[in-house]
This record gives C-alpha cells, structure tokens and sequence, in this order.
C-alpha cells in the first residue's frame, strides 16, 4: 500500500513537469530571433508588413502570449496538436510518419549498449588487479567520451573507403526491407551506443566489486558456494539493480542523441523533424514534438521506477 | 561478442540486398544541402528552392543556353515592333501543364499578372515594371506592351515561370504542389527528407527527359552527403563550393565540372550611418581590402575578385584592372580616412550571413580592415535574424552573398538605385539614377555597354557596396552522369538531358 501511495505520488509530480516543460517549449521558441511570419512568407523585401499582419492573424499570432499558451493547452489537453503550419497536415500525422526510425534507432542502440556491456562489465570486475586493467580501463573512458557524431562521420568515411557502394545512408522501414533497414540502423546503433555501453560497463564494473566486498558473499564462500556461482548468482544479482536504474536514464539519452546521429547519416526521424521545424518556425510542431520526447523521457524514467521497486522488495514496502 | 558479429554477417548480407533493390530504380539521386522554404516560382528566390524549379518542373517564355544566350523556350519566336514598346510572342505548339490542359495565352498572360499583382509579393516583380499592358489576341499569341523601351526583358523573362491561369490570387498552392510545364513534374515532398520528380511523359521536347525521375535527397550533413556520392548512393552534388568539390575530385568513379558563378560576395555598408556616410570612407575600405587574399583564404582560391558585375558577363563587366581601388593600398586608405576627417581607430559592427565562405571571409576583412584602424566586431546571427536585419538596414556593415543575374539592369536598378526594392543601403546618388534609367531605355547593345560601363565605375570605389569575388561553383557526380551541364546562375535545367549508364 505504501506503495500504491508512492506510485500516486510520482505520478502528481509527473503531471508537474510536464505542465512545467509545455510552458517552457512555448515561451523558448517565441524567444528565437528572426521574424517567424516573415520566415515563413520567405524573407522577400517584397512581402509588405500588411502580409505579414495578415497571416499573423489568421495563426493567432497577434493574441498575447498567455492566451496563446491557454488555447493551444486547452487543444492539446482535448487530443488536438493543431495542424502544421507548412503542411497543413495534422502534426500528430507528422511525428507519426518520423517516429520509427528514432523509436528503432533508439531501441537498437540500447539493446547493443546493454548486451555488450554486462560481459564487459563483468569481465573488466575480474580483471581487477591484473594485469591488462589500465588497458581496459583507458579504453572504456575513450568510449565514454566519444562524441557519437563525430564517430559516426568516422566510420561513415572509413566504410566507404574500405567498401565503396555500400549503402549506409538514409532509411528503408523495417516492413518493406528488414535486411536493409537493419543494414542501414546497425551504425548509428552502434555508434550511439559506445558511449552508454561504456558508461553501464563502468557502472557494472563498480557495483560488481562492492558487492563482492559484502558480508554474504564472504558467508556464501564459507559455505563453499563455488566462485562463479558466487560471483553470478549472488553479487551480479544484486549489482544488476542499479544498472537497470541507469538503462532506464539513459533510454532518455539515448533519445537525445538519436536525434543528433540522424543528421549524420540522413535518418528521417525525428530530430530532422525537430530541425526542420525550428527553421520554420512551425510552432505547433515543434511545440508537439519537444512535448511528446519529454513525455516519453519523464514517462521511461517512471517505469524505471516502478521496475525498481518490483525487483528490489525493500523499496517497496 | 556473437551478437555483434552476427550482426555484421546480417548487415553485410543486406547491403548486397540492397544494391540489387537500388540498381532497378532509375530516378537521378541528388543531394541538396538544405531544404526549400517553399516551390512557388513566383515567391520563392532562394537558391535552395531555385535550383528544385528552375527548368525541371518550371519554364520561362526565354530561357537560357549555357553561355547565359537568350533562346526560346515556351515562345518559339518573338516579333519587336520598331519603337522596342511592343513585344509580340508565337508560344509553342503542344505545351501542357503538369496538371492536364494545354498553354495557352491566357495563362501566359495570367502568370506575368501574377507576378505583377502586389498581392503576390514578388521579388521578381519589379523586373516586370516595364509592363503597360498584356493582349491576347489568340490562344497562341501574347502581345506585351511596355510603357517605355525595356532592354532587359527578355533575360527577365527567363526567370518568370509560366504556370496555370488558375492559380491567380493563390499564394499557398503552388508552394507545396508546383504545377509547371518542365520535363519534371512533382510527385512528393516529404519535408526535411526528399522531394521526388518524375518523367513528365507530355514534354513537349520529343525524346526529354531521358531519366525516370529526379529525387532531391535533402542531406544538411557535408560529410554524409560526400560519403553519399562516393558510396553511389546519389549521383550528384549540384552546386557545391570548392573545398567539397576538390577533395572528391581524388575519388574514383567520381567526375566534376565548374564554371565562374554568377552569385558574388560582397560587403554592404550602411550609408545613413556615419562614417560611412561619407564617400572618402568607403573608398579608403576598398583601398584597405586585398581581394586576392580574400580568394584565397576564404574561397580556397577557386575565384576571382570581381567587380560590380561577374567577369561570366565578358560583354559588359569591366576589367578589375581598370578599377582603381581593387589595386590594394592601405597607406592610401588611411590618407583617405584623414582626409575624411575620421579619427582611428573607429568601431564597426559587421553582420555575416551564416555560411561558411562569408564567415571566413568576415574574418579576413575584419583583418584587413584593423589594418587601417577600422575595428570590426562581428555579428553571426541566424539566417532567420540576418535576413530580418537586413531587410530593415539594420546593419554598419554586412557580409554576404548575393544571387548575380545575367542582365545588368536585373540587380542594379533595384539594388541602387534611390527606393530600389533591395537598396538596403539606403544609398541615393541622382547621377547613377539617372544613367540606371537611361540604361533601361538604351535598347542598342553598344550605348548599353557605354552606359553601364558609367555604372560600374560609379559604384566600383565609392558606392554603399564593397565588391569581393566571384567563386567557381562545382558539381560533383558519377562517372556513370551523362549529358549534364552546369549554369553560372546554378540552373538544373540540363538535368532533362542527363541519362544514368551503369
């Protein structure tokens, strides 16, 4: 029940921060230089201010601020984003036809990130005080500090001196070509996730030789409990609980810089939406689309929460 | 670890897949830099949307040949009646619109009013000033008259697209859905990632296009468009600068072509504000500026310095040699600005526009200038903020470049002279207005030469304006691109005649 209650609780405060982030994604994008009316009729002397009034008033633009804010939320609160400015087309039609490859790439880079780093994690623990460690050690803080962008141009041109002809840019949906849409993703996949991959290594690492220092692994040895058996069964087990806690921050992460990678390699989704949008000045999609991302950010960090104390009982009593 | 090589083993089989899947389709892959802000020919002016449009979905009445000629294009002859007041156009047999229906006159007629009409806004308005009245006797004769003579007419009317008459007083349409009658004809545009063009299969060239389609790939990314030719997943790289252009160069089954471009850069110099109110100012800045270090440092050498108008134009531009200030001489310079009356040092905002070439090149000049005793200091804004201020003159001093046209009257009437639409200098000089107004009535090629000869020296040293260089534009392709020719004035209109070998 204490629980229930705490789950409640979260959640009040959940509704906080989004209210807090609508308010700051539609103040910050007013604050842009640059005319956005004028950017959209496309910055001619020719187009009279009289124009430019004109379409002001018919996007709303004219109205103050705050009564700008409470009719866009009431909207939103109802189930309308508002429709494109440059398409026409309803935004949510927008971010719906941009969302998967970033959702993929997403997910394919933390599925890479954590399979690889639990045996890394784990191997860099047992190599403690050997020799090799520092080796380990300075190569995972170079993986941690690699800008994935920067590595994704890297590879780019290294692939295509290596294997000209091969096709790595853009994107096919998974539906239409799943080996080339998987040709495609595996490296901003990979190169989004080194940092992360890095970054749980290194958590696992630590947590792992903590627990190795606790009490009950010293009596399950005195019992007789065969090392690996000690070291899977008892310390990784409870080492495993922070990490989850992080592969659930950084999912969020990992969304950000998704958003980044897919300039590199001509992804569609949705940072190029972001962008595009931004210079356009489309307010009602770029106000949906940075909305949207922070939900699902706020919203995997909850479920993270709610993983957290499902797995570890004392939390949740 | 297993994972991982499995899936390298899975991708490798892919991309083969994959190349087998993208050796079937035929469309012309091109990868543009940014996206266009809109597809209406008469609206739209950027160079993004320009190169989309221009001669692949939109046609002119004129158009040009590659030497920047004059030919037919949607009329096939023209008749000038004696006084040079009345132009009359035969239009092409056999001319239909994307959209189905034939051209007609009417919609010749209704596309020029068009652009007329304020309620367009136009920038290409003011390049139809000369217009009194448009008649259309039949379905194939266009009769313009002007109300005094128009030398640069017909070049102008290379830029005015002519497209259905129903699109009068519709500003929105044409922007997302152009309707023209190129080779091309739109199919889609998914913003920020492609815009697709097909064969337009009712061309009335017999035998064009030759390719299935154009997909203009939208790749903001430098290095993955690069990565993108080299790899043959586009085929060109239209209208790229010289540093892109001279690493591909080393690239197998790559190929390049250049030309001088039309578009210069230049300094603009606010001419309300003092000092630069005064003419012994601006002309010690031109004295202060080494152009040939400018090429080099900023444009990689691949350019030239370049008057008032683009040395492309060999019958009218003036030599650089025989402009005095483009001889560098900062000892002269400061002479000037003593005798000006100007106390150094003297601080200066210059504003850039945000590309790469203008923002090394503000560098450079903010160099050159301290030099003198003129510090600048520089003011980077985003393009949506730049085009503001510029358009508002708010700005000591700006950098930028500047789409050149082929017909001299085209930019310096509306760039110089006193009201001109884009003389954001707020530069009035009586004696050049009076030689752009003669300049437009002269219709005989010599006079003309004569007159805007006068112009350029007028505006060379002294003017609101500080001409830099012109840069050799490039296009990057495959090897396997045929029949493509690139313009000064950045045209894809020789896209209709290119054919993809293997």
């Amino acid at each position: 029940m204490v629980f229930l209650r705490r789950l409640r609780g979260r959640l009040i405060d959940l509704a906080f921060v989004i209210a807090g982030v609508s308010v700051l994604v539609f103040g910050f994008i007013r604050m842009i230089p640059g005319d956005a009316v004028a950017i959209m009729l496309g910055a001619n002397a020719e187009v009279t201010p009289e124009r430019i009034a004109a379409v002001r008033t018919r996007l709303g633009l004219d109205l103050p601020i705050h009564e700008q804010y409470v009719a866009w939320l009431s909207d939103v609160l109802r189930g309308d984003f508002g429709v494109s400015i440059w398409t026409g087309k309803p935004v949510i039609d927008e971010i719906a036809a941009h969302v998967w490859p970033t959702l993929q790439l997403t997910l394919l880079a933390l599925a890479t990130a954590v399979i690889l780093a639990i045996p890394l994690g784990i191997l860099m623990a047992r190599l403690r005080g050997r020799r090799g460690e520092a080796l380990v050690q300075a190569g995972s803080v170079v993986g941690l500090t690699v800008p994935p962008f920067w590595l994704g141009i890297i590879m780019i041109l290294t692939l295509s001196a290596v294997a000209p002809g091969v096709q790595m840019l853009g994107y096919v949906p998974f539906s239409q070509d799943p080996l080339g849409n998987l040709a495609r993703l595996i490296l901003p996949a990979i190169a989004l996730s080194l940092p992360i991959m890095a970054n749980l290594a290194r958590l696992l690492r630590s947590t792992l030789l903590e627990a190795m220092q606790q009490d009950y692994i010293r009596t399950a040895r005195a019992k007789g409990v065969p090392a690996r058996r000690v070291l899977y069964r008892h310390a990784l087990r409870n080492a495993l609980i922070p990490f989850i806690t992080s592969v659930g921050i950084m999912a969020g992460y990992l969304l950000g810089g998704a958003i980044v990678i897919e300039q590199v390699f001509a992804i569609p989704g949705l940072g190029r939406l972001i962008l595009g949008a931004i210079a356009e000045r489309n307010y009602p999609l770029i106000q949906a689309t940075i909305l949207l991302v922070t939900c699902s950010f706020v919203f995997v960090n909850f479920a993270v929460d709610v993983v957290y104390a499902l797995i570890d009982p004392r939390i949740s009593e | 670890m297993d994972s991982l090589r499995k899936s390298f083993i899975a991708s490798s089989t892919a991309l083969a897949f994959g190349l087998s899947v993208a050796a079937h389709a035929a469309p012309l892959e091109v990868a543009v830099d940014s996206s266009p802000s809109g597809l209406d020919p008469h609206i739209v002016t950027a160079f993004s949307s320009f190169q989309i449009i221009d001669g692949t979905i939109y046609e002119g009445l004129t158009a040009l040949d590659p030497d920047l000629n004059i030919v037919p294009g949607l009329a096939s002859a023209w008749e000038i009646s004696e006084d040079k007041k009345t132009y009359t156009f035969t239009l092409r047999e056999g001319v239909t619109f994307h959209s189905g229906g034939a051209m007609t006159s009417a919609d010749v007629a209704a596309s020029l009013k068009r652009v007329m009409d304020e309620a367009t806004g136009s920038p290409l308005a003011s390049r139809l000033a000369a217009i009194d009245t448009i008649e259309t006797p039949d379905d194939k004769t266009v009769v313009v008259k002007l109300t005094a003579p128009s030398a640069p007419l017909l070049s102008s009317l290379t830029t005015i697209a002519i497209v259905p008459a129903k699109y009068a007083g519709d500003t929105e349409t044409l922007q997302r859905a152009p309707d023209g009658t190129g080779a091309f004809k739109f199919v889609e545009w998914q913003p920020n990632v492609a815009i697709r063009l097909e064969a337009n299969d009712g061309y009335w060239q017999d035998g064009l296009p030759k390719l299935e389609g154009v997909n203009f790939n939208i790749v903001p990314e430098a290095a993955t468009r690069q990565v993108g030719l080299t790899s043959g997943q586009y085929h060109m790289l239209p209208n790229t600068d010289a540093v892109t252009a001279l690493q591909m160069q080393s690239q197998p089954n790559i190929k390049l072509q250049d030309t001088l471009e039309l578009a210069y850069s230049l300094t603009g110099l606010n001419v309300t504000r003092p000092p630069l109110d005064n003419a012994k100012v601006r002309e010690a800045l031109n004295y202060a500026i080494n152009r040939d270090d400018l090429v080099q440092a900023a444009l990689f050498g691949a350019g030239v310095p370049g008057g008032p108008l683009s040395p492309a134009l060999k019958g009218f531009a003036t030599p650089t040699n025989e402009l005095a200030c483009f001889t560098p001489d900062p000892e002269k310079a400061k002479a000037l600005l003593a005798e000006a009356g100007v106390t150094t040092p003297v601080e200066l905002e210059l504003l850039v526009l945000p590309r790469d070439d203008t923002k090394a090149m503000a560098q450079v000049i903010q160099q050159q200038l301290a030099a003198i005793g003129v510090n600048l200091t520089l003011d980077i804004p985003e393009i949506g903020q730049f085009v503001q201020d510029w358009r508002n003159s708010e700005f000591d001093m700006f950098v930028s470049l500047n789409s050149g046209t082929i017909e001299p009257d085209d930019y310096f009437y509306r760039t110089f002279r006193t009201g001109g639409s884009t003389n954001v200098f707020k530069y009035s000089n009586p004696e050049l207005d009076a030689l752009l107004d003669a300049g437009r009535e002269e219709t005989a090629v010599e006079g003309r030469r004569d007159i805007y000869k006068k112009v350029q020296a007028t505006l060379a040293c002294d003017g609101p304006v500080l001409f830099l260089a012109y840069g050799q534009l490039y296009t990057a392709m495959r090897e396997a691109v045929e029949g493509y020719q690139i313009y000064p004035n950045r045209s894809l209109g020789s896209l209709k005649s290119v054919t993809l070998g293997n």
